[in-house]
């Protein structure tokens, strides 16, 4: 009965895909939905490639995900991946149906899909992954995701015992989730350029999970990234992959692999992204590729910019910013960048949660767990909240010390353009949500035709 | 003017630490104490004008009992004689009789007769409009859990979840111990909240950045209040 309700449901889901195509919709994760819906153990049942990776973790997966795909597609490999869909359960079951033979088998050697850390209970119990990748974990809607212990606990009880771990050593939250799997760590030797880290509102780990006592951060990158210990004997574990170097003239990153000297091409300069190609190295290192092989394909590969463009004209550089809403670590990143760029800066802040707008009222608490005290610089000339939001946002700016006079709101972002002070400054910066990508990048044409009409 | 934060290098979950960082602007010359973990509180030997804790993880609930435990009493004498408190989030719970999850029972410190219940598989997200003393309050609700309290209750219920799912008022308030569900900057959210707790601990005057944040209140309270707009 099972196998003949698993036949109908992947059947159903594949003319659901046709129908999808002839109709040039977007279907990220519908086929898989109706599946599921039809057969609830459809991703058990499902054929799987012969090697399956997992990326999970509160910020970097689609970056991790789509950089190992990218890695592994420039090396020959026939790769499955939900790149362009969805990270839930119908998701992940969208992209098997797409990679599989009308009987259900894999078409596909090795699928490199991105999980959402929420779906654990949802996809473990039926599909384990060979590897799992936790890029980190933050704290991030509380809502969906209540806080970072909560969400180490799902991944600890659902993660299969068989699936081997790639952890971020200099995450002390996420290195520590399911303590019995075979586990690989990577992390990063504080760089040359780095200066010490600023005190962050958020920092998810700050006592001993062992004994409670404060722990002591014999180096902080940012949040509770870093490398600590407590008197207790309890401390950050000891990366396989350690990266020792960044060389950004020359774009070098040296890596130490379990003691052996590496050298790969470096491909961002961003340090969070040196996070996310290192976790890339690693994972396809323990896949048993060879230095040599990843340095090619590194090559020919660039990290997918969508979260940040940048465009000058007139002696104006704007720069698009992109950020999760509703996650405080993503958006004080941002604000940290912006406060380390010099020259004379307008910032707009497009973060309305799009969804809560139009039907309820969204919960702001978040932004108080972000450092909107890193804008409150001399050289910041104005910052514009904006949205059904904006008087909050005006709030957190004035409790974050920015000078009222520099704080302009606007109900909407159409009014942004207008509002702008341009000649006053020379940097200016377009903050926003995932979902207002739309919105911002019409902002950003109608202010690089203001700029344009500056000359 | 004396104002002892409890805790908040863990308790400072969703937002709550914000509260404090808004007093401090409301109150440019209060010397404010954060009491770690590891510290003694201020409260054993002195006596602060206002206590505040915020909302912590479940696992940091049973810290934070453990370490207040040995200074019980104290909590009790506090709040018998007047000293004003904000409990926000879960941090109230701790106070309480018991918090029970489905494999665990946590005693908690009895001060308050509440007995929580957690639900690690649901969360409970809702907006909250509730009166309190004649003034609206407006808030947030993120949590696994609810209580059965034979307390006072903080606000009485418009729209939203109360204590429990059958409460109709939200949170517990024993002389100037106010405790709340109620997570976030609920002191930036409410300015008559705010300046009542001002004026009760001595502080009379203007709230910082009165005149914004009294226009965000107002329109957050319009959307609250607007029965087309769903809570959860």
């Amino acid at each position: 009965m099972g196998a003949v309700r698993f036949y109908i449901a992947l059947w159903s889901a594949k003319l659901i895909q046709l129908a999808i195509k002839i109709l040039g919709k977007n279907g990220t994760y519908f086929p898989g939905k109706a599946a599921i819906k039809l057969c609830p153990d459809f991703l058990g049942r499902i054929g799987r490639p012969r090697t399956v990776i997992g990326v999970t973790g509160t910020n970097g997966k689609t970056t991790v995900c789509n950089m190992t795909a990218d890695l592994l597609d420039a090396m020959g490999e026939d790769v499955l991946s939900n790149r362009a869909g969805s990270n839930i359960n119908a998701g992940v079951a969208t992209a098997l149906i797409e990679g599989s033979s009308l009987t259900g088998k894999s078409k596909k050697k090795i699928a490199v899909l991105e999980i959402d850390e929420r779906s654990a209970r949802l996809i473990y119990p039926y599909f384990k992954p060979d590897y799992i990748l936790c890029t980190n974990l933050f704290r991030d809607s509380m809502r969906r995701n209540a806080h970072s212990e909560y969400i180490a606990s799902v991944l600890t009880e659902y993660i299969p015992k068989t699936s081997k771990l790639i952890l971020n050593a200099d995450d002390l939250i996420s290195s520590a989730i399911a303590p019995d799997n075979e586990r690989v760590y990577f992390g990063m030797e504080r760089l040359e350029c780095e200066s010490e880290a600023r005190e962050n509102i958020v920092r998810d780990i700050s006592v001993c999970p062992e004994c409670g006592r404060t722990l002591t951060f014999d180096f902080r990158r940012y949040h509770h990234i870093g490398r600590a210990r407590c008197e207790c004997g309890f401390a950050s574990k000891t990366p396989d992959y350690l990266a020792l170097s960044a060389d950004f003239e020359n774009m070098k990153l040296k890596v130490s692999e379990r003691g052996e000297l590496r050298e790969y091409s470096l491909i961002t300069d961003t340090i969070f992204n040196i996070y996310n190609e290192l976790a890339a190295i690693t994972i396809l290192r323990e896949l048993g590729k060879t230095t040599e092989e990843i340095e090619k394909a590194l090559k020919n590969t660039k990290v997918v910019q969508s979260r940040f463009l940048e465009e000058s004209k007139n002696g104006k550089t704007v720069t698009m910013l992109m950020a999760k809403g509703l996650n405080a670590v993503a958006c004080s990143r941002g604000f940290d960048y912006i406060s380390r760029e010099s020259g004379k800066k307008i910032v707009a802040l497009m973060y309305d949660d799009i969804f809560d707008e139009k039907n309820t009222s969204e919960n702001i608490a978040w932004i108080y767990d972000v450092d909107y005290e890193f804008l409150n610089t001399d050289d910041l000339v104005q910052v514009i909240p904006c949205g059904v939001r904006a008087a909050d946002g005006k709030m957190r700016l004035l409790i974050a010390g920015v000078p009222e006079e520099k704080i302009t709101p606007v109900r909407c972002e159409a009014e942004v353009a207008d509002t702008i002070r341009y000649t006053e400054a020379d940097r200016i910066f377009l903050l926003y949500d995932v979902y207002r990508h739309n919105i911002a990048t019409k902002v950003r044409a109608e202010v690089m035709k203001k700029i344009e009409g500056l000359a | 003017m004396q104002i002892e934060i409890l805790y908040p290098e863990i308790c400072n979950l969703f937002g709550d630490s914000g509260n404090m960082r808004y007093l401090r602007q409301c109150l440019p010359e209060a010397e404010f104490t954060a009491t770690k973990l590891c510290d003694e509180p201020l409260f054993v030997k002195e006596t602060p004008n206002f206590i505040y804790m915020g909302s912590m993880t479940e696992k940091s609930q049973g810290r934070v009992i453990e370490r207040l435990m040995p200074y019980r009493e104290r909590i009790d004498e506090l709040i018998d004689g007047g000293t004003c408190f904000l409990f926000t989030g879960n941090s109230m719970e701790v106070l309480g009789e018991s918090i029970k999850s489905n494999d665990d029972m946590l005693e908690g410190l009895g001060i308050l007769k509440i007995r929580a219940k957690r639900d690690m598989k649901n969360r409970l997200n809702s907006l909250f409009l509730g009166k309190f003393e004649k003034m609206d309050i407006v808030g947030f609700h993120s949590r696994f859990s609810t209580a059965d309290s034979e307390e006072r209750g903080f606000a009485e219920v418009i729209r939203g979840c109360g204590t429990n799912a059958d409460s109709k008022t939200e949170g517990v308030r024993k002389n100037n111990f106010f405790g709340t569900y109620l997570l976030g900057p609920i002191l930036v959210l409410n300015p008559d909240f705010t300046r009542y707790l001002l004026e009760l601990i001595g502080a009379e005057g203007k709230i910082a950045f009165e005149e914004t944040a009294r226009q965000a209140f107002k329109l957050r309270l319009a959307e609250f209040k607007d029965m087309k707009r769903h809570l959860d």
